[in-house]
């Protein structure tokens, strides 16, 4: 076994310190030691995008990434993106008024997606939308419910900003 | 960095944005003993004009590729192709320099440094070199990049001429590798006839392949006379496909061939809106 | 039957889903998501190869690897294998010899051999590296349409391959086919998909000694077979078996019934004495979870010179792998009893075999028997092709009408009154515009363009009740505080039952949905679990007799303590009033206290508290019905197909909650799509799996499936919600209709294709073959 490392890295804005080997995985330091547990891991060969994080605001793969390769990093999992525990953000809130999820697996991993992918592109299209979420995999809505709630958020959105 | 390389040979791998390596450590298909993570090299990041064209170092995340300015200016093909790469979460980790030391014969930068003539920037702990884009892709996955050797950035020249430039691909899902792809750019002269045919192709051969046989029926027509359907036909003699699972040596031929055409018919009529321009 | 019930207030609204409020904020809480003190890690060796003798299987060095705790292989867990059987399999039955990990020899690419138990999941599979394992490869049985005839055996212990061959010849057909203006012949085939719910499989077992409890969590549908089956495997009683339900990742057929994995941790926990988490990793559930939807039906119709229907000779042969998951199914005969479907037919005479390969096992993939629909609904359409007639008119000239119902079908089924085919069809081809598509389909073929229609009108049998699938028990409790537990032997992975079941506990009850926490597993009475378009029918009844009985005993109590008629008061949101008295009532709250704290103030007799439990047994099935109509656009260049539109006719009786109803359409629908244009779990001619990865089995994206478009036809079946089965269905009907529709877009090219997927490659390639010949 190789030795293990310290790793610091802030998390929904808090530190998080912890120890792993060169090849602990990003996702598996913010589920066992940051325990992030809305990190999902459904492929862990990075297709099916359930582990997507924020990590200095851009959408990646937390599966595709070493922990040691975060260090010093600002991550921002599903758990960050709610002001406060009775309050949803707004894509939470349209994943949910617009049942853009089942079973709940991929959510996380969409959620984190549509908030970075709106962050780029406030107003898309239908088309766009659908391009735009294709890197991360449903099998329970058949993305009905996810386009239309991808569509409501930037709606609301962009009213909040104007 | 190259010196870590160096001491540990085929013991050592170079990490860049990790988007097709980890995967394979990760389903234990392949294992090294070290991994050298390039991630916080400064000095592999970053666009900056060169001559005319562009130098983009090899760490250069393909999202930044996507939306460069300079890289859209200068070597359009490159920003066209850029979309086509995974999805936005992948180019936010992936490189350029990643992608085409990796030289999956069905991914996209590869075939657009081939047909754009691009160089390759090569370090070692013995000095730098530079291979030219013909001579860099050996065979499948392997590259002029010795174990014991870096590629630092990749050197990009601008057309000085009025051009037109397309890019397209046919894969299985968005975001997937293609089944078969081509990057063409056309140049012309100041009578309108075609001075330079670059074609690039993906996924229709063991390595990036140039269609040669396209180009040469290119060269010296009116740009208003050439027949994309018919010359992209020619493709085919140009190709040597293998069948995966996803398509076979004969699809990969047959549907590559066409969409050679559609996208010549693309780049061609970019072409005339430039001329007409200028 | 329940005094002052109130009109519905809740069932038919789009209600906002209890779940997701924890689901979207990343605190749901899954299988992997358990943490015990002392729990290790499990991983599992499997073959490489499809066929081969174990000649050389030795763990010493794994096991002495640093955070190894232990290392089984077959010899360790086999004596247990007498009670493996899931509860759907009749000991009687045929079946594969069962086991936890292969012994001796290994029968697929996937196929457990060795177990590595660790302190995390790097160090197993550290040690299944270290395992030295020599093979000797015998020739693998991997074409199943070969299968029966092969001199080499999947389990040598059968003495042949073929596991079922069930023939029911019908003398009637063979005087309908004499008499026929056309006799048409045609075999279709699927082809090999997989479930792919997004979490994969998993367990987590923790037993306790000197208690003699086993303690799990799991990704499971089923709880109750889960605690049923498990504690069968240990040797305890269902009193000692603790089955926890948490969130679960879909299953879509895959976790009705435990895996041999599954069984060897609850094993393995209790030998260790320490909590085993197992959490199945992608490239497993691809090869080795379970298989779907191989086989073929080859179909002769006799259509009269109007184009009816007049009788039907029906060949089904299906794969069922090396392990088929849940025992050897025979959903091959179902679907041959189905095959009418909603039309008149006349007499059908069948065959149904299954046959056993080196290959994954077959396992319950949502609308397990829809081959009946694939089969006739692509018929239909060549049918039409065959005989000159548009294949909407032809569906119209047969579709059973109401005046048709009851309908006794030549198979042996029943149709109630309650079906509406005709209505379905007739919303759908309204909804998609058919003549003007066909009009805009002629003029896009003048530019050279292929535009193609399909459709598949079907019956889904849902809420199926007969053994173990028959019931399902709700335990209302009404709390002091007047909240309210319902406690239900479902297994929600998606279906929104928290919701859904609140919902009806809300109107059934008077107070509001989210008043209502369902429990499910532990602590809940048996039944089956969610699959099988099930839960609305058989749980949502019980739910409401649960409800209805508390209901009748909150207004007894009320009106007893406000000196009211029962007959008078109305219950609604948590509020016993007197009609018209508004400001006469009390709340569920006082009702509760009175009955749990100070139950002298009850009425004489009254038993204290406020709780009932309630069992409902379903009728043999209950029948939804639905149309889907799509149309698509070819490349001719590529092969590749777009789907333009898609729209889906539906009648699942009662509507609980719309927006639930079309969420479980769309992902159907999705996967349907899915298992036509991309899906394909394939083998080579050794039976290597080619597809192990998320790059080579390709799930739809959202960029590659149009908009859905549902409407909804509303007849109330007879249960007592009035609701139908609607899980299912939309995986039933998208492949016939999406295959349709290609080829009809090919249509101008002479050809017709009879096998999936249709994907580019096989698209071109059928254009070939025209232009060549």
């Amino acid at each position: 076994m190789a030795d293990q490392i310290p790793l610091s890295m802030t998390v929904n804005g808090q530190t998080r310190r912890g120890l792993g080997e060169p090849r602990l995985t990003l996702a598996d330091f913010l589920r066992e030691q940051a325990h992030c547990t809305g990190v999902h891991l459904g492929c862990e060969h990075g297709v099916c995008g359930s582990c997507t994080v924020l990590m200095d605001g851009e959408a990646v793969r937390s599966c595709l990434l070493f922990a040691v390769q975060a260090d010093g990093a600002d991550i921002t999992t599903v758990e960050g993106l709610a002001p406060d525990d009775e309050t949803l953000h707004p894509v939470q809130e349209a994943f949910r008024d617009c049942h853009g999820l089942q079973c709940g697996f991929c959510t996380p991993g969409f959620v984190v997606s549509v908030v970075a992918f709106l962050e780029a592109n406030p107003d898309p299209s239908d088309d766009e939308i659908r391009h735009g979420i294709s890197g991360n995999l449903c099998r329970c809505t058949g993305y009905q419910g996810i386009v239309a709630a991808t569509r409501q958020a930037a709606a609301v959105m962009k009213g909040n900003e104007s | 960095m190259v010196g870590l390389l160096a001491e540990h040979g085929d013991d050592a791998k170079p990490l860049a944005g990790g988007q097709s390596l980890v995967p394979l450590l990760a389903m234990r298909l392949t294992r090294f003993e070290h991994i050298v993570d390039l991630n916080r090299v400064d000095e592999l990041f970053g666009v900056s004009p060169d001559n005319g064209g562009v130098r983009i170092g090899a760490m250069t995340r393909q999202a930044t590729v996507e939306t460069d300015t300079t890289v859209a200016e200068r070597v359009p093909l490159l920003h066209l192709a850029t979309p086509h790469i995974g999805h936005f979460q992948i180019r936010n980790r992936g490189t350029i320099g990643g992608s085409i030391a990796h030289a999956d014969p069905a991914s996209e930068y590869p075939a657009v440094m081939l047909a754009v003539d691009g160089v390759a920037e090569i370090a070692s702990a013995t000095g730098n070199r530079e291979v030219p884009a013909a001579q860099f892709f050996e065979s499948t996955f392997m590259t002029a990049v010795a174990p014991d050797e870096l590629l630092v950035a990749l050197r990009f020249s601008a057309w000085d001429q009025p051009a037109g430039f397309a890019f397209d691909e046919i894969a299985r899902r968005s975001g997937d590798f293609a089944l078969a792809g081509a990057a063409v750019g056309i140049g012309i002269d100041a009578e309108g006839r075609i001075n330079r045919a670059a074609v690039g192709m993906l996924g229709v051969g063991p390595i990036p392949l140039r269609a040669s046989s396209v180009e040469a029926a290119l060269m010296g027509l009116d740009v208003s006379d050439a027949d994309p359907a018919e010359i992209g036909r020619l493709a085919a003699d140009d190709m040597d496909p293998i069948g995966d699972v996803h398509a076979s040596v004969e699809y990969r031929r047959q549907a590559g061939s066409t969409l050679v055409g559609r996208v010549l018919a693309n780049a061609l009529a970019q072409v005339t809106t430039e001329a007409g321009n200028g | 039957m329940t005094q002052g019930a109130a009109a519905a207030r809740y069932v038919g609204q789009s209600v906002k889903r209890l779940e997701d409020p924890r689901l979207v904020t990343g605190h749901g809480r899954y299988v992997d998501d358990i943490v015990l003190p002392g729990m290790l890690h499990a991983a599992f060796g499997r073959s490489d190869l499809a066929r081969a003798t174990i000649t050389r299987l030795d763990t010493t060095e794994a096991e002495a690897l640093d955070g190894v705790h232990a290392v089984y292989t077959g010899a360790d867990l086999n004596s247990y294998n007498d009670s493996l059987r899931a509860s759907l399999h009749s000991p009687e039955s045929p079946a594969p010899p069962a086991n936890m990990l292969a012994e001796g020899d290994v029968r697929f690419v996937g196929d457990p051999y060795v177990m590595v138990v660790a302190e995390n999941r790097y160090i197993a599979e550290d040690a299944l590296d270290l395992v030295e394992v020599e093979f000797e490869p015998l020739e693998a049985v991997v074409d199943y349409e070969t299968a029966a005839d092969s001199e080499h055996h999947v389990h040598p212990e059968l003495g042949g391959n073929l596991a079922h061959d069930l023939p029911v010849p019908n003398p009637a057909t063979e005087e309908a086919f004499e008499n026929a203006a056309h006799t048409i012949t045609e075999t279709w085939h699927q082809h090999r998909q997989t479930n792919v719910p997004m979490e994969t499989r998993g367990i987590v077992a923790s037993w306790q000694p000197h208690a003699g409890v086993m303690e799990v969590w799991a990704s499971t549908q089923s709880p109750h077979e889960l605690q049923l089956v498990g504690a069968r495997v240990l040797g305890i009683g269902e009193h000692k078996m603790v089955v926890h339900f948490g969130d679960v990742g879909g299953g879509f057929g895959q976790k009705m019934f435990l895996g041999r994995e599954d069984m060897a941790v609850l094993v393995v926990a209790k030998l260790l004495g320490s909590p085993v988490k197992w959490i199945e990793d992608r490239r497993e559930n691809l090869l080795a979870s379970n298989h779907a939807r191989i086989e073929q039906m080859t179909v002769k119709m006799a259509v009269g010179e109007d184009g009816s229907f007049l009788a039907a000779d029906l060949d089904q042969l299906e794969d069922d792998g090396a392990y088929p998951l849940g025992g050897p199914a025979t959903p091959g005969a179902m679907a041959t009893m189905l095959y009418p479907g909603p039309y008149r037919m006349g007499p059908v005479s069948w065959r149904a075999r299954t046959v056993y390969t080196n290959t994954c096992g077959r396992g319950a993939y949502r609308g397990p028997w829809q081959m009946e629909s694939v089969a006739r609904e692509q018929m239909i359409d060549r049918v039409a092709r065959d005989i000159g007639m548009d294949p909407l008119e032809l569906r119209r000239r047969n579709v059973l009408k109401p005046e048709d119902l009851p309908y006794q079908v030549s198979t042996g089924l029943f149709f109630e009154t309650t079906i509406s085919p005709e209505q379905t069809l007739e919303q759908a081809a309204e909804m998609i515009g058919y003549d003007e598509f066909r009009a805009e389909q002629a003029a896009a073929r003048e530019q050279g363009r292929y535009l193609g229609l399909g459709m598949a009108l079907y019956i889904e049998p849902t809420s199926m009740g007969m053994g173990p699938l028959g019931t399902e028990s709700a335990m209302l409790r009404v709390e002091v505080d007047g909240h309210v537990n319902v406690f239900m032997g479902t297994g929600s992975h998606g279906q929104s039952l928290e919701t859904t079941i609140a919902q009806l506990v809300a109107d059934e009850l008077g107070v509001r949905p989210e008043d209502v926490t369902l429990h499910q597993g532990h602590g809940s009475g048996y039944g089956f679990g969610t699959g099988g378009s099930r839960s609305a029918v058989i749980a949502g009844s019980a739910a409401r007799a649960a409800a209805s009985g508390v209901r009748d005993k909150v207004v007894a109590i009320a009106a007893h303590l406000m000196e009211a008629s029962a007959d008078d008061l109305e219950v609604a949101d948590g509020v016993i009033s007197v009609k018209g008295t508004p400001a006469a009532s009390m709340t569920m709250a006082q009702v509760a206290a009175t009955a749990y704290q100070n139950s002298d103030a009850l009425p004489p007799g009254t038993e204290a508290g406020l709780e009932h439990t309630a069992r409902y047994k379903a009728p043999p099935s209950t029948h939804s019905n639905a149309c889907h109509i799509c149309t698509c656009e070819l490349d001719p260049g590529t092969g590749k197909v777009t789907l333009l539109r898609y729209v889906v006719s539906e009648d699942c009786g009662v509507l609980i909650n719309p927006m639930v109803v079309d969420g479980q359409i769309a992902g159907g629908v999705v996967q349907g799509i899915g298992g036509v244009l991309y899906e394909h779990a394939v083998y080579d001619e050794s039976g290597n799996p080619l597809a192990s990865t998320f790059l080579d089995y390709l799930v739809p994206t959202a960029a590659d499936v149009p908009e859905l478009e549902t409407g909804h036809v509303v007849v109330p079946s007879d249960t007592p919600g009035g609701h139908k089965g609607t899980g299912e269905g939309g995986a039933i009907g998208a492949p016939p209709a999406v295959f349709n529709a290609v080829a009809d877009a090919l249509a101008p090219f002479g050809v017709y294709p009879n096998r999936q997927p249709l994907d580019p490659n096989t698209v071109l390639s059928l254009i070939a073959s025209s232009s060549s010949s």
